[in-house]
């Protein structure tokens, strides 16, 4: 297995490597992968040594944090300051923020090294990456097929080994699916665990940043180092999780009491299914309690999502103006003509629809029927979630029903594309937390994910029962031969 | 229920996109399947007549808003950093051939 | 054919916070364009707004001031809407969970004017229009407002007038704005229909929108009323629309904007969480209340028993009342505390800003050893009012200007020698009175007053005159 942060962390404090080396491995192995695989949108190499030196610096200081010197990636949506910031949008090429998103400000400040921005796609809108106004990421491991989307060049740099970690966001399964594409770990945590400050919105009631790694403990370990309330950010909250989440993973799973809820395996392709069945066993093998449950309202979460994602979206997206940033029509009669022109020309088709679904569900007549039936029926979701955690610690489900799409895939409709969030969007909905781990590979070799969901701020759960598969279930995916050599 | 050409325009006036003809075609139809999907919701499950606030149950008391103390702004640079411009002003032509 | 007027009025008054509503940045007036602004108020991607507790809690004040019903829990909305000064493309306002409910306020006839909501909301930025350009300044950008939005009780130009008054002048009692028109720190959306008496159904109505003086409020009013009543009088329909007054013509035309059209979509704003105050906050709130203007126009008039005109003149000024109940706290008389106010120290303050400002040298109490003075007669108001103008000057005690002699006033022998005088100075006028011209006597008030320095008692030297004259 590959090196993971904390034995990267070692070497870097045994003087075996320095951080200025680590980082010129990994702009090595970009500077080769990236023209085909298309993982970073923009790179930052210059401020990435800069950076590294820095960390040196606090290396020899002593008492930098786990993360000091480690090369890194930041989803394109995530605010830097001084640096590009474009949500793969059209709308927004050119854009530098003047501001550090929370959680990048927190990183930085741990010495971390970023070595550019991952593709996505565009305003975090799609499952595959492919609506990003750069062009798709290729999945490395397998070139034909997605990365998973919105936070593909998150998840296929970790993959491809162009980045020790990333991060990404996940309003409807951002985070794990593409992590599951991949073969990664990627972890959503709590809604509020962690600043929403300067990640641009997509579905602000929805939207949570989260690290993808190549191991549970390095996912611990970055969800530990970007955590907490931030008074920029009042949806947030400083949860007390005790101690280091990386540093209590150790535990087994007697007695662990794991929900199977039926509706999670509707329609999921059997491949997968056999697979989630396996990981199953294995807990119960272990002395975990399988709970059979339900959860009923789990079959509307899908349209509830994404009525709630686009009528966010329509309001959010609405800033893109053509004024104060980003892309301005260049010929115009009016200036509402320039706002429209500048919209039109800007925003890609997913993004426009889903603007415009959201601005119906809100219009006038339809509200009621859409937006206000939407969020009653949210509540209903919540309510089934909390009374199902009486009961049970962690639920388990597929992350996806399907693995990899091959790429430029036409035969699907705009809703049919849909209907790979409907493992994911629950967790969305409910504000909890849940990872996507691999647990396997179907008969082509594409990486299955197996979904651990919690409840709220149950992290430290979630992250344990996690581990523990991943010590137990041994090799279940090959790793990826390639990227950076150290 | 079908939505019409004309309906998807108002709705595009409101949030300032437009269409070309063939777009609106093709998009009339997609939307029209998107409507369907997001109509699965009134299938099922008696909606309550309760009003809809803030996301979930969280709520915050008056004690824990932001005190009025103020914070430094930004200079005018970088709140014009992203764009051209005009005496500290945002500025914008009113038409451009 | 009469109609009757159905009228509301939407207000929008900035609150006098330090900070923006949902950023640190200052609400300070002026400034150079787009220095007063940080990622939240200009809508940067990714910025989020942190609610103000100030805002709330002027908003709780001006509803408890309008006798409002508080809502203990409240949240923000987006209403959505495409335009240049407003930088989300939405304004973070309240919809259906507003923090004031169901108020009033009083008429002077008695009539209550019904008060249906009160929330909270953002300010937009300022466009400049110029050569084919347009400039925007975002400084205004998340400025707090509370819109007040009345019940149609409003029934003629002159009662919209004064509700419109009598709002400002509470608002600017309780300290919450400065509530100044011209400056649009209040502006006023009025909503105007017209009924035939007797009809118990609304007639169409339109909204005159940004009104920025009272005595437009009242204009507009009277303008539209008889445009609707023209129209409908040659048998034609009101459009419902929103209108904009032009008080160059003193008319009122209908606003070419699409705005007729706009459907703002609101919700709830998923990046501010609903917020409670208990009750025991609002009364907290409550208490930390000003005695309320017309409490106190009514207290000055049936407990003071200051006459009518007198007290509108004090009460309608926080600080000229907080100053003039300092003096009678400090023991002057009700009566000479107030003619010396509203008689000296108005005479020096030309403009309403002025006396809501009262920025004067002497304290309460200095004012109050003055009115003491002639109180007990030991100078008369003459005296006490070029005294007054002295230390206002000086911003010096009434000691400094006043002589031992002042205080001890003209014996009467000295005023009696100076009647004498006067009647020999001024033989016809004696006469005069005499034949029962009684103003001839003002020509020997003058002499002794001159003599005296204004220093005689005028109504001693009238007795004294009659009796030495023998009219
Ligand atoms: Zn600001």
């Amino acid at each position: 297995m590959r090196a993971g942060i904390s034995e990267l962390a070692a070497r870097l404090r045994n003087r075996e490597i320095s951080s200025v080396e680590l980082t010129k491995a990994y702009i090595d192995a970009i500077e080769k992968l990236n023209p085909t695989l298309n993982i970073y949108v923009y790179l930052t190499f210059d401020t990435a040594l800069k950076a590294a030196e820095k960390a040196d610096q606090m290396l020899d200081e002593g008492d930098a944090p786990l993360i000091c010197g480690i090369p890194m990636a930041l989803k394109d949506n995530i605010c830097t300051d001084g640096l590009p910031t474009t949500c793969c949008s059209r709308i927004l090429k050119g854009f530098k923020p003047y501001y550090d998103a929370t959680v990048w400000e927190k990183l930085k400040k741990q010495g971390a090294v970023l070595l550019g921005k991952a593709n996505m796609d565009e305003f975090a809108m799609g499952n595959t990456s492919e609506t990003s106004c750069y062009g798709a990421p290729l999945n490395p491991r397998n070139t034909n097929y997605v990365t998973g989307g919105s936070s593909g060049g998150s998840a296929a740099a970790v993959c491809a080994n162009l980045a020790v970690y990333s991060l990404g966001s996940d309003t409807g399964g951002s985070i794990r699916l593409p992590a599951s594409f991949c073969g990664v770990v990627g972890l959503k945590p709590t809604y509020g665990a962690v600043s929403r400050y300067g990640l641009i919105a997509y579905g602000s009631s929805l939207d949570q940043i989260g690290p993808l790694t190549n191991s549970v403990k390095d996912a611990a370990i970055v969800f530990d180092a970007i955590k907490g309330g931030d008074r920029r950010d009042q949806t947030s909250v400083d949860h007390d999780y005790g101690s280091s989440l990386a540093e209590c993973l150790e535990r087994d799973v007697k007695g662990m009491r794991i929900g199977v809820a039926e509706e999670f395996f509707d329609g999921i392709n059997p491949e997968i299914k056999s697979s989630i069945d396996e990981a199953i066993k294995l807990f119960e093998r272990n002395g975990a309690i399988i709970e059979n449950i339900s959860l009923p309202a789990l079959k509307l979460a899908l349209p509830v999502y994404y009525i709630i994602a686009c009528a966010e979206a329509s309001s959010n997206l609405g800033r893109y103006d053509g004024i104060r940033y980003g892309h301005r029509a260049s010929s115009y009669t009016s200036i509402d003509d320039m706002i429209t022109k500048t919209r039109s020309e800007g925003f890609g088709d997913e993004v426009k629809r889903r603007i415009m679904l959201g601005t119906y569900v809100l219009s006038s007549g339809y509200y009621d029927a859409y937006y206000k039936k939407a969020c009653l029926i949210r509540e209903e979701i919540n309510r089934e979630f909390d009374a199902v955690f009486e009961k049970c610690d962690v639920l388990i489900a597929p992350t996806a029903p399907n693995t990899a799409f091959p790429l430029n895939y036409k035969g699907a409709s705009p809703v049919e594309m849909y209907l790979a969030d409907i493992c994911t969007v629950p967790v969305n909905i409910a504000g909890i937390p849940a990872i996507s781990i691999p647990c396997g590979e179907d008969s082509r070799g594409l990486p299955i994910g197996m979904q651990i969901i919690g409840r709220r701020f149950g992290e430290a759960t979630v992250l344990q029962a996690a581990h523990f598969y991943e010590q137990s279930a041994g090799k279940v995916i090959d790793d990826y031969e390639g990227g950076a050599v150290i | 229920m079908a939505i019409s050409k004309t309906d998807i325009e108002k709705l595009a006036w409101l949030v300032r996109l437009s269409f070309s003809d063939e777009e609106l075609e093709r998009f009339t139809a997609e939307f029209d399947e998107i409507i369907a999907f997001a109509d699965t919701i009134n299938q099922s499950i008696e909606g309550g007549t309760e009003q809809i606030r803030s996301v979930g149950a969280r709520m915050v008391s008056f004690d824990e808003l932001r005190s009025d103390e103020v914070a430094p702004s930004l200079s005018n640079e970088k709140i014009l950093s992203n764009v051209e411009g005009y005496n500290g002003f945002f500025s914008l032509e009113r038409s451009r051939k | 054919m009469n109609y009757e007027i159905v009228c509301g009025i939407e207000t929008h008054i900035e609150l006098a916070t330090k900070t923006k509503i949902f950023c640190g940045c200052t609400t300070e007036f002026g400034g150079e364009p787009n220095t007063h602004c940080c990622p939240v108020c200009t809508g940067q991607p990714g910025s989020l707004p942190i609610l103000n507790q100030k805002v709330v809690e002027y908003a709780v004040k001006a509803g408890l001031a309008l006798n409002c019903k508080i809502n203990t829990r409240s949240h923000m909305d987006r209403k959505n809407y495409v335009y240049p000064d407003l930088p989300k493309a939405y304004q973070i306002s309240q919809y259906d969970e507003p923090l004031c409910e169901k108020g009033y306020i009083e008429l002077d006839s008695g009539k209550r004017i019904g008060i249906t909501r009160i929330h909270i909301e953002e300010d937009a930025g300022k466009l400049v229009h110029e050569n084919g350009y347009t400039y925007i300044d975002y400084n205004r950008s998340g400025v707090p407002l509370i819109e007040i939005v009345s019940e149609p009780d409003i029934s003629s130009a002159e009662e919209a007038k004064e509700y419109a008054e009598k709002l400002q002048l509470t608002m600017r009692y309780i300290g919450i704005s400065d509530c100044k028109m011209q400056e649009g720190s209040m502006r006023c959306d009025v909503n105007l229909s017209l009924r035939k008496p007797g009809d118990t159904k609304f007639g169409v109505r339109t909204e005159i929108k940004n009104i920025n003086s009272l005595s437009f409020i009242q204009k507009a009013i009277v303008a539209e009323a008889e445009r609707q009543a023209d129209i409908l009088e040659a048998g034609g329909t009101i459009v419902q629309q929103t209108m904009r007054y032009d008080e160059k013509t003193d008319s009122v035309a209908p606003m070419r904007d699409k705005e007729n059209s706009d459907d703002y979509r609101y919700f709830p704003d998923p990046d501010i969480l609903r917020f409670s105050i208990d009750e025991e906050k609002v009364e907290e709130i409550r208490a930390s209340l000003p005695e309320l203007p017309f409490d106190k126009l009514k207290r000055y008039m049936n407990v003071l028993g200051l006459p009518e005109a007198t007290a509108k003149l004090i009460f309608r000024y926080r600080k000229v009342a907080e100053f003039f109940q300092g003096a009678l706290a400090e023991g002057a008389s009700v009566k000479n505390a107030a003619n010396l106010i509203v008689g000296a120290i108005f005479s020096n303050m030309d403009t309403e800003e002025e006396k809501e400002l009262f920025d004067i040298r002497i304290s309460a109490a200095q004012f109050a050893a003055l009115v003491k003075l002639a109180d007990e007669k030991k100078i008369n108001i003459g005296v006490a009012q070029g005294t007054l103008q002295k230390m206002l000057e000086s911003g010096k005690p009434a000691e400094e200007f006043i002589k031992p002699e002042d205080l001890a006033g003209i014996s009467d022998e000295t005023l009696e020698r100076l009647c004498r005088e006067a009647i020999d100075a001024n033989p016809r006028a004696a006469d005069d009175v005499r034949s029962g011209k009684d103003k001839a006597i003002n020509v020997m008030f003058g002499y002794i007053m001159k003599k005296t320095g204004g220093k005689a008692d005028i109504r001693k030297a009238e007795a004294l005159l009659r009796k030495l004259i023998g009219s």
